[in-house]
């Protein structure tokens, strides 16, 4: 089984203040803590899981800066066997369009059996770069995958999770990508033994062109989408408190639920 | 794997013990705990048991509170071996999600609280601190801790030295945004690889400052340092030890009067791991209107509150009385209106048990340095 696994380096923004920068498009993220977005954590561990059992061996991909390479040593240090970080400032990042075009560029020409990709992003929260990735590389999808059965001649059986609870399982014809869940598993720790061990592993550091990608078909003039502007949502106070006695309180609460369509 | 095993044996030095059980005897995690210290010392001679011990729940119970080292005819520290198969586990990666996050912390942002480097001082806003310069000397560099640093429960601790500091007039500097964890718990997780790492840099970093000497904020930073940097160029201290020397030098200018009975928690790392005891009951001694009260378990016999060893990230199984709330109700039974501590994690554990079992209207939890801001001069 060979396995593509695709991840960001994200920052936490839960903890620090986000401030949009003078520019507008950008935020000042000098205060943030960056780590591998949460859901392709899971896929890395998906990854590892599929190796384990089924064996084969599992490449990481990357668009990022140096910054980024901890993450990716620590995916190595984990179980993926090489990776490849593609580091190029003329992507259109903003896009998941172009980032799928970047990924799959760097996985067409190459042998593989499955691609997997966190479902969404915690920073631009699309939820679209996997299931491009797919088109653009003209095989089969299914995303929020919170189930993974590798079957034997050349499928895979998944678990999809849909609103309410539901889930559907659907069965696809290898290569695939899948767009990974969080909770599909517990992604292990990595030991900084084993990181320092994942030096020994190769890490490619590539441009656009060493990948055979036309920076201009994934640039900015490229790109349908424009990053107008970025701005803080208002705050409005909308807290209002109810008094009385338990019994009072519970009346006009009710009253408030019915009147706002609630109940 | 032979020569594995002959590793293990050494490192703990197995062959050492006597099998006396003065360890599982005074451990304090067996009323609640099916842990059984001085088994795991026999059994982990036996090579083909290691793997088998490693997955056994109870190694995580320990607190590394150090009673069983303290107890030990023989000098050893029978809860190493405890922490060597934790690091079995942490090798193989598959450890709780909590101390899989505390860890990566450590790595990525230098603390365990999953908090952004770049925010490690806010806790300074607003105060007029003095920041360490390599090559700027001082008599006294400050390290903070990661708790004291992060968690506004515990930041009064750090405020209120600074005022206190400033007013006295002494020859201070904090370390900026760079100062990364100690690697305590670090270390009592069993992740020797990033304690390593933590120990080289760690030292490197605090041996580009000039200073007489390293004062901790927390126990736990405090005996790690002492016992586990050996190429430290400063001694390093607790901070009761140098406010202790302040008050015999007249250098507190007491105020207000408190009218309380204090009970005085020894924290395992400052009393059993450190040898302090005497500086923090002093320090209470000395505030206007207490009458300074000993619980029976007192001193290197203090009873551990749990928080230690790694244990804010890895909760029993048991559902017994915690070792904190037999401590709170020990308090209540005295009398003591205030149980006062010298370590953030034991004023975070002790603090719980006591809003658990309801006695928040009656008694209160304070480390010290919470009282000395409200009781000197500033």
């Amino acid at each position: 089984m060979k396995t593509y696994v695709c991840i960001k380096y994200v920052p936490d923004t839960s903890e620090a203040e986000v401030k949009v920068n003078p520019d507008g498009i950008t935020v000042d993220s000098s205060r943030f803590s960056f780590d591998i977005n949460d859901a392709d954590n899971y896929a890395v561990e998906e990854s590892v899981l599929i190796k384990e059992a089924q064996g084969g061996e599992v490449t990481v991909i990357s668009i990022g800066p140096k910054q980024s390479d901890v993450m990716i040593r620590m995916a190595m240090a984990k179980g993926c066997d090489q990776a490849v970080r593609i580091e190029d400032d003329r992507i259109a990042g903003h896009d998941p369009l172009m980032v799928a075009k970047v990924l799959a560029g760097t996985v067409r020409d190459k042998e593989f059996d499955l691609v997997l990709t966190g479902c969404m992003a915690t920073d631009d929260w699309h939820m679209s770069t996997g299931v491009a990735l797919a088109e653009e590389l003209g095989v089969n999808h299914a995303s929020m995958v919170n189930k993974v059965e590798i079957l034997d001649g050349g499928r895979v059986r998944v678990n999809r999770e849909l609103e309410g609870g539901l889930l559907e399982a659907v069965e696809l014809e290898l290569p695939a990508v899948l767009t990974i869940q969080t909770g599909i598993n517990e992604p292990r720790y990595a030991p900084i033994r084993g990181i320092r061990e994942a030096q020994k592993k190769e890490l490619k550091v590539v441009k656009l062109e060493d990948i055979g990608i036309d920076p201009a078909e994934v640039g900015v003039e490229a790109s349908q989408i424009v990053l107008e502007e970025l701005s803080i949502p208002e705050v409005v106070s909308a807290a209002e408190f109810i008094e009385g006695e338990p019994d009072e309180k519970a009346e006009k609460l009710a009253s408030i639920l019915i009147k706002g369509g609630l109940l | 794997m032979s020569t594995e095993c002959q590793t293990f044996t050494e490192k703990y030095d197995l062959l050492g013990c006597i099998q006396c059980g003065r360890c599982t005897g005074g451990c304090p995690v067996t009323v609640r705990a099916d842990l059984n210290v001085r088994r795991f010392v026999n059994d982990a001679y036996y090579e083909d048991k290691l793997e088998e011990l490693a997955k056994l729940a109870e190694i995580w119970d320990c607190t590394a509170c150090h009673t069983c080292a303290v107890r030990c005819p023989k000098g050893l520290k029978p809860l190493e071996v405890l922490l060597g198969l934790r690091a079995m586990i942490i090798e193989s990666g598959k450890v709780e999600p909590t101390v899989r996050d505390a860890l990566q912390s450590v790595l990525l942002e230098g603390n365990p609280w999953e908090k952004s480097r770049a925010s490690r001082s806010d806790w300074m806003e607003g105060l007029d601190v003095k920041i360490a310069e390599p090559g700027v000397a001082v008599e006294n560099l400050f390290f903070v801790c990661c708790t004291i640093a992060y968690d506004p429960r515990v930041q009064a601790i750090a405020k209120n030295l600074v005022r206190i500091l400033n007013k006295a007039g002494i020859d201070y500097a904090f370390l900026d945004n760079n100062e990364s964890c100690c690697g305590s718990e670090v270390f009592t997780l069993g992740e020797e690889g990033l304690f390593e790492m933590l120990v080289e840099d760690n030292t490197e970093f605090l041996n580009e400052f000039t200073a007489k000497r390293i004062v901790t904020l927390s126990p736990h930073c405090f005996t790690t340092y002492n016992v586990h940097y050996p190429d430290l160029n400063k001694p390093v201290i607790h901070y009761t030890q140098l406010l202790d020397d302040l008050l015999k030098e007249g250098r507190l200018v007491w105020k207000g009067d408190l009218q309380k009975k204090i009970v005085f928690h020894d924290p395992c790392y400052l009393g059993k791991q450190g040898g302090v005891y005497d500086e923090p009951r002093d320090l209470l001694k000395n505030i206007p209107g207490t009458e300074l009260l000993e619980f029976e378990r007192r001193r290197e016999r203090s009873l551990c509150c749990e928080g230690g060893g790694g244990k804010m990230w890895v909760e029993s199984e048991s559902k017994k009385e915690r070792l904190a709330e037999t401590r709170i109700k020990d308090a209540k039974a005295l009398g003591a209106d205030i149980v006062a501590v010298a370590c953030p994690f034991c004023v975070l554990t002790l603090e719980d048990a006591m809003k658990g079992l309801g006695y928040e209207e009656e008694m209160r939890v304070a480390e010290i340095m919470e009282l000395l801001g409200e009781f000197v001069e500033v």
